[in-house]
């Protein structure tokens, strides 16, 4: 027989301390957002799961989990949430919260960090650039997958969808990091 | 009617077409776009789950900044950019400590933003600001006959629910469908996620999604499915070869920008349509209208 | 009364394109010597209207009949005030609007209607409204609690003379016992105080109420406007005379003892939400066993409640309750565990934000089924099936384990002494020679829970709907109990917490204030308010069966020693079924009786077997059947040409001579319409079409006796969202009918 469950706030309390953590406490797992969601086939734990494990203290579960990972931004769940719970920026605390801890596996988390490099070096997303960035952090395993999507590349070149040339950084890039910066400084202030 | 322009990433590559239809529409309809200078990227569905949603939001605001020495309404075609910037200024407008916290942020830039603007979305300020009549008249080509889906895609009408439509079945965008003198079909997925960005990390949900929403398109009886959203266009354009590859669909899907169709039916010339960018060709479900390669 | 009749008929909405005008007219004039009668093409208009009132006034006409449109619809238009009747023929919604336009079947079934109609006057009086002896306005509120004390206060801030009846020394109730309430106010999310003295200083200082605590109830006898209540307080007793009754004395909590599978008894830690409020009241809150202040506290919810073992019911206020009590615990100590394992959080009306609020001060809910509840030396140990997760869960070292233990009302609660004393009673009564034990009846089913003491044929307490509970229909008629007069309000009547019981309280109160104002003018109350007639007993001709004493769904007939039935008009409904159940036909209404239905359904006009035309009667009732075939037509839904409505307050009302005459006049079957009985019933008189099933199936023998199968006369429910299953039900049965053949009995 497994383990009994135990309840607990410790964990809980680091994750309510988020910046949208607070809502969490208001779930009261009815489950609309289960079966809202678009990608929930895909996902390890549903969102009302992820956030009652969150409350048995199950710290490796609960960053383990993809189900952030899997959130497509589809904003269905936030619609619907009979709690108001904008289940989207939940999922980006997450997210964020997990990278900052290292919890850094799943695919989407490289992809996440990929892009965020894309805009920090340029203000713009270049997507030649996101892809070599991906990859390069996925290594061999991935791009030998991403062979299997050269003929999605070669349609997109084909068709002129993928500039050649990457376009110039931002004028402003300097300002923007600045501007994040002091943002990201701001953040741990506040203490989240 | 003048706007400030906010692009976006995609318009710079994968989503060309977009670009060159809207703006030979948006001529058209006498709207003027005014490019917001030197913006930068929105943060897409991604910034704020790396840095959180507080820095991603300020990110965005640079945009904001940027665009309110002009004082015009910004136009957002994208939905994820949309989604981004509309809800960081709402969220400023309304939130005072989220406020000061931006203009702190902002002001290690030297901007600044007092909240003055309004972001909106491409479809809904064709509606509300051009309106339907308008559109109507600038039909020379109708597009009768022609079984069009409607995809709005996900966040369009779902970052702020109810306010010009059902976040869940919207049909604004079928109305300028109407108008172009086609015919809306039913398709109840109208609105459900495309995959959005796991289709480079996770393409089977990208086709799986994509595979639903089209089969859905072509059960009732749709012939092009258009849409307001690159990342739906991308996923169901350029990914439908690997749907067909993974799942049994019928057949082909050409899959267009609502403005692509708006340019056809205004008879712009072919330049506008950017047909050529189209990966699944629409030239077969478009030849009763003189579209041709 | 003189009666000179009008008939006046309505060629409009479709009517005349139906059916011919002028052979209609005939039917009135040659068939029946009607002395006016008109045809108006729009006979609900100012013209149409004004030829009425000018034949009244000119004329003399002081019985109207309308043909037209339903007699749901513009009965404000065709009152011409109390003198004069109005009878309506419903040609637009059951004939114009379901027959063949033009056929010569529909023209046929219009004629009937007509014929019908006219055939009701020979039996027709106005009504003559009873008005009482030495009416009272005055409101007797039961139970001083928030329910009794909210009522009182609202009844006389309407201007009524209230009494205030409470057991305990003191008013107050479940808010003399609370450390605070849940709030009544918004936002809803801080728990209040009970406010308790404000309360009973408003009461106290208000000239209309007066109050008895310490006091209870003797006897009431008497009907409404005229109850006399014996009121018991100190050792003496005081008789006042009251209009009508609010019920409010509340419910008391579940025997805890029966939750030893919950802990309860095996440690003093395992407490109920009671004791709760006791501990909490006292400062910190502490363990029983060793005054140690709580850290970790396990609410268990429905302790008892929908249990098929304890309370099969949720007792409603539980949660919410729970709910504020885990507050209490965060508020005096915010660092403490609070868990509430519960099957639904029952968080109905605004506590949703209450709801909230104790998730947000971290109150964790965890839905689970509990496995068990043991105790390790004042530490406790709670054991459950995590439902959400699917694994088993569990809480330890807790201090402290409050149990939900739900309530039960009043009313189900029996006074020992009572029914030990209605035992022997029933055992010393001489068995009589040769006879059956009697039926159980309403009498014996009643539980004696000494709170009212009725002087009542039917029992000395309310009957009760389900679980002890005195309501008489949940959904449709909140706060009606069936004794007429006297309505339950808050948790006696369902489980409820305390904002709805508030509610309740205001509800009952203008229910009582109706009653009483009703029964002044002579008219009934709810459902046929305004009905001025009552029924009236023959009594040379009555054989003392006791079936009207024992049938009145609402205990309105007394009975004297030597069984003759006592009517009191006041606690009547006016659904007749008193006068369906008189085997001697005794029992009748000015404007409803039996030899009036018995004419209308021999006015209808039975073709010869060769001519192939069956007939179908209905018996419909007028609160869902009738509106039900209304619906049909306003939906155009077209039916059998054959059928013939007699439209009936109740099939409660349904005397079985009706089916009879029709059956040897040649109809060939006789379908009822009424509403669904049993557990859930929707009889707007409670059993009346539970009554109509029990007189049926004795019919069969009549029906023996003239060679007719059973199956002719039918019994269906209909409710009025069946509209659109009408033309099936009749088609169902005139086929059946088919296969029969035609009624033998026709041409005798
Ligand atoms: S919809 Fe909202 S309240 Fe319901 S389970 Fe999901 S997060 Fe919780
Ligand atoms: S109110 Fe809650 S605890 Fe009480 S019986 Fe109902 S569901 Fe159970
Ligand atoms: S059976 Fe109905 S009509 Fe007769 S006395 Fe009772 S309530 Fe009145």
């Amino acid at each position: 027989m497994t383990e009994p469950l135990k309840y607990k706030t410790e964990f809980a309390e680091e994750i309510y301390a988020l910046e949208n953590g607070p809502y969490i406490k208001k779930c009261m797992q009815c489950g609309m957002c289960d079966v809202s969601c678009a990608t929930r086939n895909e996902m390890d734990f549903s969102p009302r799961e992820l956030f009652m494990l969150l409350r048995t203290g199950k710290r490796e579960d609960f960053f383990k989990a993809n189900t952030m990972w899997m959130c497509s931004t589809c904003l269905m769940c936030k619609v619907r949430c009979p709690r108001g719970i904008p289940l989207v920026d939940v999922m980006h605390d997450l997210k964020s919260h997990a990278i900052r801890l290292g919890y850094t596996d799943p695919p989407q988390a490289s992809f996440y960090q990929a892009f965020w490099q894309e805009i920090l070096g340029r203000g713009r997303v270049f997507e030649g650039g996101l892809m070599a960035r991906y990859y390069l952090k996925r290594g061999w395993s991935e791009i030998r997958k991403g062979f299997e999507m050269r003929d999605l590349g070669m349609k997109m070149v084909m068709h002129s969808r993928i500039p050649i040339k990457p376009p110039k950084a931002i004028r402003g890039l300097k300002g923007m990091r600045a501007i994040i910066e002091r943002a990201q400084e701001l953040t741990q202030k506040e203490g989240r | 009617m003048r706007y400030s322009f906010y692009p976006g990433c995609s318009m710079e590559g994968a989503a060309v077409p977009y670009l060159k239809s809207f703006e030979a529409v948006a001529d058209v309809l006498y709207m003027g776009l005014e490019e917001i200078p030197d913006w930068n990227c929105c943060g897409a569905t991604v910034a704020s789950g790396v840095i959180g949603d507080y820095p991603a939001q300020v990110l965005a605001a640079r945009n904001l900044a940027l665009a309110e020495p002009k004082r015009f309404d910004i136009v957002v075609p994208c939905s994820s950019c949309y989604m981004n910037l509309a809800l960081t200024n709402k969220k400023f407008q309304d939130d005072k400590h989220f406020r000061a916290m931006v203009k702190e942020a902002l002001r290690a830039g030297g901007l600044k933003y007092r909240g003055t603007l309004k972001v909106r979305q491409i479809v809904e300020v064709l509606i509300n600001d051009v309106g339907i009549d308008k559109i109507r008249a600038a039909v020379r080509k109708p597009l009768a006959g022609l079984r069009v889906a409607g995809y709005v895609g996900c966040q369009t009408p779902r970052v702020f629910p109810w306010q010009f439509d059902d976040p869940e079945q919207p049909v604004f965008m079928d109305r300028i469908i109407e108008a172009l003198g086609a015919t809306p079909v039913k398709f109840p997925m109208k609105a459900r996620c495309c995959g959005s960005s796991h289709s480079l990390t996770k393409p089977e949900i990208t086709t799986g999604s994509g595979y639903n929403i089209i089969s859905c398109a072509l059960e009732d009886g749709a012939q092009v499915i258009v849409t307001p959203c690159p990342m739906c266009q991308m996923n169901l354009d350029a990914y439908q070869g690997m749907i067909k590859q993974h799942h049994q669909l019928k057949t082909e899907m050409p899959v267009l920008f609502l403005t692509q169709l708006m340019a056809i039916a205004f008879d712009l010339p072919p330049a506008a349509w950017a047909l050529k960018y189209n990966i699944v060709s629409p030239f077969e479900a478009l030849a009763p209208y003189g579209v041709k390669p | 009364m003189s009666k000179k009749i009008g008939v006046y008929i309505c060629s409009g909405c479709g009517i005349g394109d139906a059916l011919d005008m002028n052979a209609l007219a005939k039917v009135a004039t040659k068939e029946y010597k009607v002395p006016v009668c008109k045809n108006d093409a729009f006979l609900c208009g100012r013209d149409g209207v004004e030829i009425i009132k000018k034949d009244i006034g000119d004329e003399g006409v002081n019985c109207v009949v309308v043909a037209g449109c339903s007699g749901r619809v513009n009965y404000d238009v065709f009152d011409f005030g109390p003198s004069v009747v109005v009878e309506r023929v419903n040609l637009r919604e059951r004939v114009a609007w379901t027959q063949e336009p033009g056929d010569e079947d529909t023209q046929a079934m219009a004629e009937d209607y007509l014929r019908m109609t006219l055939a009701k006057f020979k039996n027709l009086e106005l009504p003559e409204p009873f008005i009482g002896e030495d009416l009272s306005k005055k409101i007797l509120v039961v139970g001083g609690g928030l329910t009794g004390m909210t009522s009182a206060l609202e009844a006389a801030k309407a201007g009524y003379e209230v009494l205030l009846v409470e057991k305990e020394d003191t008013l107050g109730g479940w808010l003399r016992k609370s450390y605070k309430i849940i709030p009544l106010k918004a936002p809803y999310t801080e728990p209040e105080d009970p406010g308790l003295a404000g309360r009973v200083k408003e009461i106290e200082s208000n000239p209309r109420i007066k109050v008895y605590t310490g006091a209870t109830i003797e006897k009431t006898s008497g009907a409404p406007g005229m109850f006399d209540v014996v009121i018991r307080q100190a050792g003496g007793t005081v008789s006042e005379r009251v209009g009508a009754v609010v019920l409010a004395t509340g419910a008391v909590p579940y025997d805890p003892a029966r939750l030893e599978h919950l802990g309860y008894g095996s440690s003093p830690n395992v407490i109920t939400q009671a004791q709760m409020e006791e501990l909490s009241s006292r400062g910190q809150i502490t363990r029983p066993s060793d005054g140690k202040a709580v850290q970790k506290v396990v609410f268990v919810q429905c302790a008892g409640s929908r249990d098929r073992d304890h309370l099969p019911y949720c007792s409603a206020a539980c949660c919410v309750e729970s709910i504020k009590q885990a507050l209490y615990v965060k508020a005096k100590n915010p660092e403490a565990s609070v868990y509430v394992f519960y099957k639904d959080i029952r968080s109905s009306g605004q506590y949703e934000h209450l709801y909230k609020k104790a998730q947000t001060e971290g109150v964790i809910f965890v839905k689970a089924d509990i496995t068990g509840v043991t105790d390790d030396g004042g530490n406790l140990t709670v054991e459950a099936q995590d439902l959400l997760m699917g694994s088993p869960t569990m809480a330890d070292e807790v201090d402290l384990v409050v149990l939900a233990n739900g309530m039960v009302p009043t009313t189900a609660i029996e006074d020992p002494a009572l029914a030990e004393a209605a035992r022997a009673e029933a055992e010393a009564a001489p068995a009589k020679e040769g006879q059956e034990a009697p039926p159980a009846t309403e009498a014996s089913m009643v539980i004696r829970s000494n709170i009212l003491n009725l002087e009542y044929r039917q029992g000395p307490e309310l009957p009760s709907l389900k679980y002890g509970f005195p309501d008489s229909h949940f959904i449709c008629f909140p706060y009606e109990t069936r004794r007429t007069g006297i309505y339950a309000a808050g948790s006696v009547r369902r489980p409820m917490d305390m904002a709805q019981a508030v509610e309740d309280a205001a509800g009952a109160a203008l229910k009582a204030i109706q009653c009483v104002e009703m029964t002044a003018r002579g008219m009934a109350v709810h459902p046929r308010s305004g009905d001025l007639s009552y029924p009236d007993f023959q009594m040379s001709r009555c054989t003392q069966c006791k079936r009207c004493t024992e049938e009145c769904p609402f205990g309105a007939i007394n009975e004297d020693a030597k069984a003759n039935p006592l009517p009191n008009p006041t606690r009547c409904r006016r659904c007749g079924t008193c006068m369906g159940a008189c085997p001697e036909r005794i029992i009748s209404f000015k404007n409803y009786s039996v030899p009036m239905i018995g004419n209308m359904l021999k006015a209808i006009e039975v073709p010869e077997e060769d001519e192939e035309k069956p007939r179908i009667l209905i018996f419909a009732c007028e609160n869902d059947a009738i509106p039900a075939l209304d619906m049909a037509g306003i939906n155009r839904l077209k039916y059998s040409k054959w059928v013939r409505v007699i439209p009936v307050r109740c099939l409660g009302s349904l005397n079985l001579i009706w089916v009879n005459d029709a059956m040897s006049r040649g109809i060939d079957g006789v379908l009822l319409m009424g509403c669904k009985h049993g557990d859930d019933y929707q009889c707007h008189f409670m059993k009346g079409s539970e009554l109509a099933g029990v007189r049926l199936s004795k019919v069969s023998e009549t029906l023996d006796r003239l060679g007719l199968e059973s199956e002719r006369v039918t019994m269906t429910e209909v409710s009025i969202m069946d509209y659109d299953k009408i033309p099936k039900i009749i088609g169902d049965f005139a086929e059946k009918l088919d296969k029969l053949g035609p009624n033998p009995m026709k041409g005798f």
